[in-house]
């Protein structure tokens, strides 16, 4: 590879758009395992966090001393301000996994997280740490940039269209990075011990009384079987780590890798680190299989959700426009059809002046009302469901 | 008066067309019968276009920044978490580890190994108190619990893992202060805190097969409890 090539090797590597889907999924499955991890903990925030917990904030400087990202060292030590600490990043959580204000959270997340990581350094598993170098890039990555409320916010405001614009996706491959590092680093830690390489590591593991979760069949533990199962390991973080890079191998290897995490997590106590290391996984999926496999959910549920409705918007009105773009973001099931009636013109039975004013909506049974017409729409909408609960609320009030 | 107001609303219309000019570049539609094209942005010079091109719609010192800084965490993150020993590596990780520490990018991957654990083991405490009884305070065995339990308690796994380091001592006193605070056992006015290891090894038989070691026992360390360990 020349130095020439090598650079448009990178270039398009980090800085070629694309779809910020994937990166958007990510968010949303990131958000949720932290919001997991800190319910998890809930009943000890306290014991390990607290005023007077398991390890003193002065042992753990003295421990691991030096300047840190560490919220515990600047704020008053009292349960209550530990308290409102762990309540704010449960809250910032939540915004983030929907999107709402995502940088900022995603900011506030990292800060929260890395400060209880630093807290206590001694009851972190590898999970922890994913998520804490995940968070770190995360900051800098295009994650409202799709399923967000914060795109719904911008469309509303006429800066953005229904069409998902593509990012760059600098941050998105340092967070893919980081997972390959991961497995390949512990490929490379596995493989300097004499009991994996001999492979009875995992006969050791499996023996263990406290990673116990579900019973595993005896013919499972014998001796040879145990051997492949070892070895098979020391394999699959290699690939995982280096072949992954490889697009023909890459989904055989994401199967592979979340039939083994899901195994894990079935046979050894291990909470949450399986499903935080899954959670990048969906970032080394091509957003145009995403789309598809999407559309093949999307046409099996909508069929479920009701008829199509068509909503008939005057393009030329921009608060119109925005409207219909907002309907067509969050139809994510494909139950609407939104027509400009500037291409289509006023279909017959449609008040000419009224379509110029309002968006009218058309069902089978034909044009319905104004708030009649919104609550049929938001009936067939699951992500306006609250509104559709709201209008028929309002309508039996009226009634 | 008029005038100004009159130039305001040119101005916002001319703000609200700007929007929707944006709106519409990357506007309304799905494919198919969902919705409509919008208007095509203008084709930007060719000249303009070849150098967006080049680098990728950035700002030229953005450019250069983003690829520092992707350059340097590459480079520093696969330094700090390879297991290599060289001189050069080790003067790295001196170099970086200000602000890997303070940032919180740290990171190790080396679970279960290079040796995996080979010993079943919990951690007890025993009290002693002023009045001559004794109890017996077991943390959290996971083992015991139920799988939701499992789930919420599994940090104290890790914990006793960490305790039970001889490398983690400092962290001794810290815990039998904890244990002497716990309500049920600060009640009954403690004296004197020992924690003591309950370990049996697995063992492997020379024809392959893995047997269990008979349980043990040691107290690694005692703690004499202080009046202001219980305020």
């Amino acid at each position: 590879m020349t130095g020439k090539s090598f650079v448009e090797a990178w270039n398009e590597f980090f800085f070629a758009e694309q779809s910020p889907i994937p990166m958007a999924l990510f968010r949303i499955v990131y958000g949720m395992a932290v919001l997991a991890t800190l319910l998890l903990t809930r009943e000890d925030w306290i014991a390990w966090y607290g005023p007077h917990a398991w390890v003193s904030l002065r042992t753990m400087q003295a421990f691991e001393p030096g300047p840190r990202l560490n919220l515990f060292t600047v704020m008053p030590a009292s349960v209550f301000w530990v308290q409102a600490l762990f309540w704010v990043f449960a809250a910032s959580a939540a915004c983030l996994t929907i999107g709402f204000l995502t940088r900022l959270n995603s900011v506030v997340v990292y800060i929260c997280l890395a400060s209880i990581q630093q807290r206590n350094l001694f009851i972190l598993h590898g999970g922890d740490t994913f998520l804490r170098v995940a968070g770190f890039f995360l900051i800098f990555s295009a994650a409202g940039a799709a399923l967000s409320v914060d795109r719904l916010i911008r469309i509303w405001r006429g800066k953005e269209g229904v069409e998902i614009q593509p990012r760059r996706p600098w941050a998105q491959r340092m967070i893919q990075f980081e997972l390959s590092l991961m497995y390949f680093v512990g490929f490379c830690w596995k493989v300097a011990g004499a009991m994996w390489v001999q492979g009875t590591a995992l006969s050791y593991i499996y023996r263990l009384d406290e990673l116990q979760r579900f019973p595993l069949p005896s013919w499972f533990l014998n001796e040879t079987l145990m051997k492949l199962a070892t070895w098979f390991t020391l394999v699959l973080e290699f690939a995982l780590g280096v072949l992954i890079w490889i697009r023909e191998l890459r989904y055989y290897l994401l199967a592979i890798g979340l039939l083994f995490h899901l195994s894990i997590e079935y046979s050894m106590n291990v909470p949450m680190f399986e499903w935080d290391i899954l959670t990048a996984y969906v970032l080394f999926i091509d957003a145009a299989d995403l789309k598809r496999f999407w559309n093949r959910i999307s046409g099996r549920v909508g069929l479920f959700l009701g008829e199509r409705i068509t909503v008939i918007y005057d393009g030329g009105s921009e608060r119109l426009r925005r409207i219909a773009n907002l309907l067509g973001a969050l139809d994510i099931f494909g139950r609407l059809r939104l027509t400009d009636s500037r291409d289509l013109g006023t279909p017959s039975g449609v008040d000419t002046k009224a379509a110029r004013n309002e968006i009218v909506v058309m069902t089978q049974s034909g044009t319905q009302p104004r708030f009649d017409g919104m609550r049929r729409v938001a009936a067939v909408v699951p992500l306006m469901w609250p509104i559709f609960v709201a209008l028929s609320i309002r309508r039996l009030w009226t009634s | 008066m008029a005038g100004s107001r009159e130039d305001g609303e040119i101005l916002r219309r001319e703000k609200n067309a700007r929007k929707s000019k944006v709106a519409e570049k990357g506007n309304a539609l799905r494919s198919g019968s969902k919705a409509l094209a919008g208007k095509k942005s203008a084709e930007a010079p060719p000249e303009t276009a070849a150098r967006a091109k080049r680098l990728f719609g950035l700002k030229k010192w953005r450019y250069i920044a983003i690829n520092t800084f992707l350059i340097f965490h590459i480079l520093a993150i696969s330094c700090w978490c390879m297991p290599l020993s060289s001189p050069f590596i080790a003067v790295c990780r001196d170099a970086l580890r200000p602000y890997f520490v303070w940032s919180g990018l740290f990171q190790s991957w080396d679970m279960f190994s290079p040796l995996p654990k080979a010993t079943n083991s919990y951690l007890e405490a025993l009290v002693l108190y002023k009045d001559g009884s004794t109890k017996i305070w077991s943390f959290p065995r996971m083992e015991q619990l139920t799988l939701t339990e499992k789930y919420s308690k599994e940090r104290y796994r890790k914990f006793v893992e960490t305790i039970l380091d001889n490398a983690n001592a400092a962290l001794w006193p810290d815990v039998a202060r904890y244990v002497a605070r716990l309500p049920e056992i600060r009640a009954g006015q403690p004296q004197k805190v020992m924690l003591v290891v309950k370990w049996s090894d697995i063992v492997r038989q020379p024809d392959g097969t893995f047997t269990r070691a008979p349980w043990d026992e040691h107290v690694f360390y005692s703690y004499d409890v202080k009046p202001e360990d219980l305020q």
